[in-house]
């Protein structure tokens, strides 16, 4: 693979149903049917209280900035036509945060806290990477 | 849990310079380092039991030569009974104090030789070396296909920062001021001219609001140190560097898992070294406070105790941390002006530590420093390891 092909995710297979629902445009978070909690990113059972009994539910896809950047220079090779980005950690309603791409926006009008919803975007026929843009008003 | 407080010690330390040695096999770093370390401890090479090297980034085959007993090899150490690898990225050199330490604690081994060697510098390109990290320690399901690397991961750290304190951009610039100063004194630094507080606020943005003098840059070296028990070491010097106690925490793998990305696990790690220790922030002479970028030495000074939250970047831009300062912070220049060696980073704090203590820096020998503290840290910021050192058993 050429360096500046855009990598997309390694899939687990149990991680597999996170993808297929993004490609169906729908965020879907695990959630434990134990002890309730909600489990970013997908594992093979509940990291809070250890149980297998985990279920996918689908999530409103709003949350927060945590923190970010926006990427001007010396960026990975497969990402230099990108610059600048924003890589932000995003902390969802449900009390999970993960990493992605602030989206749809001024890259310098971003603020931290700064409310945001998911969006989709198609890398290829198999991967769609969920990301995020402000929340309009 | 045994404690190793004042049990094992540091008797022997070597380093090469670090920098760019494209006629200088990786190898070289790791047989030269660990060389100086046997004679600086004034033991036989015959003398060495175990040996523990940590992990080259660089190159798989380099990797698996340290691996297979290459070190035995080259030295012709006649008594070595295992050689055995200890990696936890940029704690490795923490994490070979409190391996080896065990091991000559229990008695399974008598003299441990702890060595790493890198050639990052010019064993890949400027590119290489990004696109390297990143996908090292990175992870390839959940961050790697957003275009997350380590310019990125001190921004995200540095931008938090800056909000919740109000501290700002030439805070900031003020780590890489004060670790320049110290490696204006250490022969083994890449980087040794006077460096201003406007050549670093005017260098180009990486990733706002990270700035390229505010990155590491990657080079080749090595070092290595040797560790005895407190026993033996009294035998063979007046002054070793004794382990007087330890604190971890593994706080994550994913950078964005981490709940609080301007604090981390440095708290608890600290308060439990310090602790094990018996002795506060305040006795400490020497902080030898990991850096890579310079949000994770303030984080590190701060959440150690040593000042409040939000008070660091003032230590630094005032010129307490600095040569002749009261609270001596990084004093090899750290991998912002000695170099970024991937685990040797850690390693090189370790070897400083024990060379302040044994008051073999030299220019920059800190006056009379009995207890220093060392702290190191892998991946991304993935766990905080501390040690606290001294000259003598407490």
């Amino acid at each position: 693979m050429s360096t500046n092909q855009k990598p997309g995710p390694v899939v687990n297979e149990w991680a597999r149903p996170y993808w297929d629902y993004a490609k169906q445009n729908k965020f879907c978070l695990q959630q434990c049917n134990d002890c309730g909690k909600h489990i970013f990113y997908p594992r093979i059972a509940c990291p809070h209280c250890g149980s297998s009994d985990v279920k996918w539910v689908e999530v409103s896809g709003k949350g927060r900035i945590y923190s970010y950047t926006v990427v001007e220079n010396n960026a990975p090779s497969a990402f230099q036509a990108d610059v600048p980005y924003v890589v932000a950690i995003i902390k969802l309603e449900e009390g999970v945060q993960l990493l992605s791409n602030v989206v749809e926006c001024d890259p310098y009008q971003l603020e931290f806290d700064m409310p945001v919803e998911v969006v989709f975007e198609k890398l290829d026929e198999e991967v769609t990477l969920p990301k995020f843009r402000p929340v309009k008003g | 849990m045994s404690s190793l407080k004042n049990k094992v010690a540091i008797v022997g330390i070597g380093e090469v310079p670090t920098g760019r040695f494209p006629e200088k096999a990786a190898i070289y770093h790791a047989i030269e380092s660990a060389r100086l370390a046997i004679a600086d401890a004034g033991i036989s090479k015959d003398d060495i039991d175990f040996v523990m090297p940590t992990a080259s980034l660089y190159s798989s085959q380099f990797n698996t030569e340290l691996v297979t007993c290459r070190i035995p090899e080259e030295l012709g150490l006649k008594n070595a009974h295992t050689n055995c690898q200890i990696f936890a990225g940029g704690s490795s050199g923490s994490c070979f104090l409190s391996m080896a330490g065990s091991l000559i604690n229990s008695g399974v081994a008598k003299y441990v030789l702890c060595a790493h060697a890198e050639r990052l510098g010019t064993g890949v390109t400027a590119q290489g070396g990004i696109d390297l990290f990143s996908q090292a320690g990175i992870s390839v399901e959940w961050e790697v296909p957003y275009g997350q690397h380590y310019s990125s991961i001190a921004a995200m750290s540095t931008g938090r920062y800056l909000h919740e304190t109000g501290c700002t951009d030439e805070h900031m610039a003020a780590v890489c001021v004060s670790n320049r100063k110290w490696a204006e004194l250490n022969p083994n630094a890449a980087f040794r001219k006077p460096l201003s507080l406007e050549e670093v606020l005017s260098s180009k943005m990486l990733s706002t609001p990270l700035r390229a003098k505010q990155s590491n840059m990657l080079f080749d070296g090595g070092s290595a140190f040797i560790i005895t028990s407190a026993e033996r070491a009294r035998d063979l010097t007046d002054r070793p560097a004794y382990l007087l106690g330890t604190g971890g925490r593994v706080t994550h793998f994913a950078f964005s898992q981490e709940p609080d990305v301007t604090r981390f696990g440095w708290a608890q790690a600290g308060k439990d070294a310090f602790e094990e220790a018996g002795i506060t922030p305040q006795d400490v002479d020497v902080a030898e406070i990991y850096d890579s970028y310079p949000i994770y030495q303030i984080i590190g000074l701060e959440e150690l105790g040593f000042c409040g939250r939000g008070e660091a970047g003032e230590l630094f831009l005032k010129g307490d941390t600095w040569p002749g300062g009261k609270l001596p912070c990084t004093t090899n220049g750290g991998m912002l002006s000695q170099g970024h060696t991937g685990a040797g980073g850690g390693v090189a704090l370790i070897v400083e530590a024990a060379r302040q203590l044994m008051g073999k820096a030299g220019d920059r020998q800190v006056p009379g420093a009995r207890f220093a503290v060392e702290t190191g840290t892998g991946g991304t910021y993935m766990d905080a390891q501390v040690s606290v050192l001294g000259t003598e058993i407490v």
